[in-house]
């Protein structure tokens, strides 16, 4: 679905539904949220455990479709792509990271930063280039061949940054970056994420519970609760380079 | 994904738990061994049937005989010509035979009731002319003592090993098969065997008769030198049925020895054949050939038929062979199921990571079938080396037994390229099929689901 569509937004959802069914009780993980999220902003999702972030940032991620509403990503609607769509969608619009790293434990750091991009079938001269870089970027050439179970936490959490860049999406979702690692890297992690979004101007949306955390790097903080936005407030400490002119996304849908 | 990385990452797969998966790839190779195994003894079965049968030349040959002979009897079947209208069997009609698409040749049969003398003593027996091709073709002379005749006239004989048991006067147990043909033809290679012989000359009296039997026959002789001894089978066709002794087929046409027969009859100037036998290069092309023989007005014969009916007996063998073989293989087939869907269970985290990195179902369903794909190919690689085992086993023991029981060895297990060949592509599809239900559950997989799951 084509939307006239202004350059600077990158998210947007309107009035979001996403409920499900568990045993007897009806869940309603996201109840009518609408959003907006413009070009090169650090976002974070705050909120109780159960407040409905993560389902929100799946439903924006492309993994969960919502049970109505529209969840609306660089004029694309995602709840009106075939499944096909939605995993091209994945692997070029967006890049992921996850509390619990999930680097896949039997591929040593490299194949795990190229694996997106066996996905979108790069040449495999290209792709080990790509990852080099990639895992340089986030300090890791030294570890190229050590499998993520002989990392530390924050090493792990590093290589699966540079894994969300190697297809260079425009839009970084992370759910609870730093939740399993101690404050000193969880630091570390956050740095680089920042100098993901101001360097290389990609927007990002982040679920955390630490209010702290979303105050020293988002510009803008929503807040959530049963499923509802509560709050959305900027971040006045926090510059947005929301005036970043939103370049289309390098991989194209449809 | 590209070929490449859907096998390269199908094989790291199932690298990492390798001990399963080489449990379910030994099923299916096992499998495989069975059906290769079981296979690999009904076609050499028929094989060795049809081998025996080749000898005798039953696939591929077909007798022709004019249906002249045949006035003395009722003409009982009403297709073609009146026997009265049917052409002569003669030379030109040879050569027509011998030009019908599939033929390879056509020699007439010469066989006639002679007597042979060697060291003095007369010995009455069937004498057969053999066609100096028979050397490249008819396998019955394959295992002979001595050498072929060593020109298409030469004056020489091929003994039938009970002719030269005859000839030295060994008296054979009937039945039994143990004397040595080498030690036969030790003591009669290069001697010298007397024919004695009625030959056939045109009367010169009766030239110009038309009709009546205006010939005469000459008493002669002949010295002939045995250059071989073969065990051929002396109830085979093409022609030689019962004869003992074998002359080269041109030899014995220049001898004109009177022939007993219907045909003696007939006049003379022309000879005429009792019968001509037609070697048929493939023996799907008999029937043809045997129409095209009635077309041209003789009649015709094959016994292609008495070879269908064995050959659908082997069809069945070999269908209820491949059956049994295939139950180990629907076995193993359970077992890929049974190890894709643990292998879905234990990576679902994979999958659903796989899946938010942006996978597609395509991918994730590729990989499965590759990892069935591959244990298939695996499966039946190692498979077939085993069944191949197993039937070399098979027939180890079998020739052992037929030793003990004074038979010669046999080959009763063949297994042809096509069958290794097929039995690989039938596991690695049994084993693609076995995939399809894992991989396609595998690809649906809910990656929110799949990521929460620890």
């Amino acid at each position: 679905m084509e939307i006239p569509w202004p350059n600077s937004l990158v998210v947007h959802t309107e009035n979001v539904y996403r409920h499900y069914q568990m045993g007897e009780a009806l869940v309603r993980a996201v109840d009518g949220i609408s959003i907006d999220i413009r070009a090169g902003e650090f976002v974070a999702l705050l909120g109780a455990s159960g407040s409905g972030k993560s389902s929100l940032l799946n439903l924006v991620a492309g993994l969960d479709r919502p049970t109505s509403g529209a969840v609306i990503v660089y004029g694309n609607n995602l709840a009106a792509l075939s499944r096909e769509q939605l995993a091209k969608y994945r692997l070029h619009t967006v890049g992921m990271v996850f509390q619990s790293f999930n680097l896949i434990p039997s591929m040593s750091l490299l194949e795990n930063v190229e694996l997106p991009m066996r996905f979108a079938e790069v040449d495999r001269r290209e792709r080990s280039t790509l990852a080099r870089q990639s895992l340089e970027r986030v300090g890791l050439i030294g570890r190229l061949s050590h499998r993520p179970m002989e990392l530390s936490g924050g090493e792990q959490q590093r290589a699966s940054l540079a894994r969300a860049l190697i297809n260079r999406p425009k839009l970084l979702l992370a759910d609870e970056p730093t939740g399993n690692l101690d404050s000193r890297t969880g630091t570390e992690i956050m740095e680089l994420i920042r100098s993901f979004n101001q360097s290389l101007g990609m927007t990002v949306l982040m679920v955390t519970h630490e209010q702290a955390l979303a105050e020293k790097y988002a510009g803008r903080m929503m807040h959530l609760a049963d499923g509802r936005l509560v709050d959305d407030v900027p971040n006045d400490d926090k510059p947005n380079i929301s005036s970043v002119e939103a370049p289309a996304p390098r991989g194209e849908i449809q | 994904m590209k070929f490449y990385d859907v096998t390269d990452l199908a094989i790291r797969n199932l690298r990492e738990s390798g001990f399963r998966n080489s449990l379910t790839t030994i099923g299916i190779s096992v499998g495989v061994a069975s059906l290769v195994a079981m296979l690999s003894l009904g076609i050499g079965l028929q094989q060795l049937a049809s081998r025996r049968l080749q000898k005798s030349g039953l696939f591929d040959t077909v007798v022709a005989t004019s249906r002249r002979d045949l006035r003395n009897f009722r003409e009982q079947r009403d297709d073609g010509p009146p026997p009265a209208e049917s052409p002569a069997l003669d030379e030109p009609a040879r050569r027509k035979i011998e030009q019908l698409p599939g033929a390879v040749e056509a020699y007439p049969d010469i066989r006639f009731v002679t007597e042979m003398r060697f060291d003095d003593k007369p010995h009455l027996t069937m004498v057969a002319g053999v066609p100096f091709s028979a050397k490249n073709n008819n396998d019955a002379f394959d295992g002979m003592q001595g050498s072929f005749f060593s020109s298409e006239t030469g004056p020489e004989v091929i003994l039938q090993k009970s002719f030269a048991e005859e000839l030295l006067g060994i008296r054979s147990k009937p039945g039994a098969d143990d004397t040595n043909i080498a030690e036969l033809a030790k003591p009669l290679l290069g001697k010298e065997l007397t024919m004695r012989y009625a030959e056939r000359t045109a009367s010169p009296s009766s030239t110009g008769l038309s009709d009546g039997a205006a010939y005469s026959v000459v008493s002669r002789q002949q010295a002939l030198k045995i250059v071989g001894v073969t065990d051929l089978d002396p109830d085979s066709m093409r022609g030689t049925a019962r004869a003992r002794v074998f002359l080269p087929l041109k030899l014995a046409q220049d001898l004109h020895v009177m022939q007993s027969g219907l045909r003696d009859a007939s006049p003379s100037s022309a000879p005429t054949y009792t019968s001509i036998s037609v070697r048929v290069g493939n023996p799907n092309q008999v029937p043809a050939v045997e129409d095209a023989i009635k077309k041209m007005g003789f009649s015709a014969f094959s016994l292609v038929d008495a070879t269908r009916s064995m050959r659908q007996f082997f069809a069945v063998l070999d269908g209820f062979l491949a059956i049994f073989g295939s139950l180990a293989l629907a076995v193993a087939s359970i077992g890929i199921v049974n190890t894709l869907v643990m292998a879905i269970l234990e990576r679902r985290r994979e999958i659903g990571i796989m899946k938010a990195l942006g996978a597609s179902d395509a991918d994730v369903r590729g990989l499965f079938f590759a990892e069935a794909g591959a244990m298939g190919l695996v499966g039946g690689a190692v498979g077939v080396t085993l069944g191949w085992a197993i039937g070399r086993l098979i027939n180890f023991g079998t020739n052992i037994y037929l030793e003990r029981q004074n038979f010669p060895p046999a080959q009763i297990w063949s297994v042809p390229l096509w069958l290794v060949l097929s039995a690989i592509a039938f596991s690695i599809v049994v084993s693609l099929l076995s995939g399809l239900y894992p991989a396609a559950r595998a690809a649906r997989l809910d990656p929110v689901q799949a990521l929460r799951y620890e």
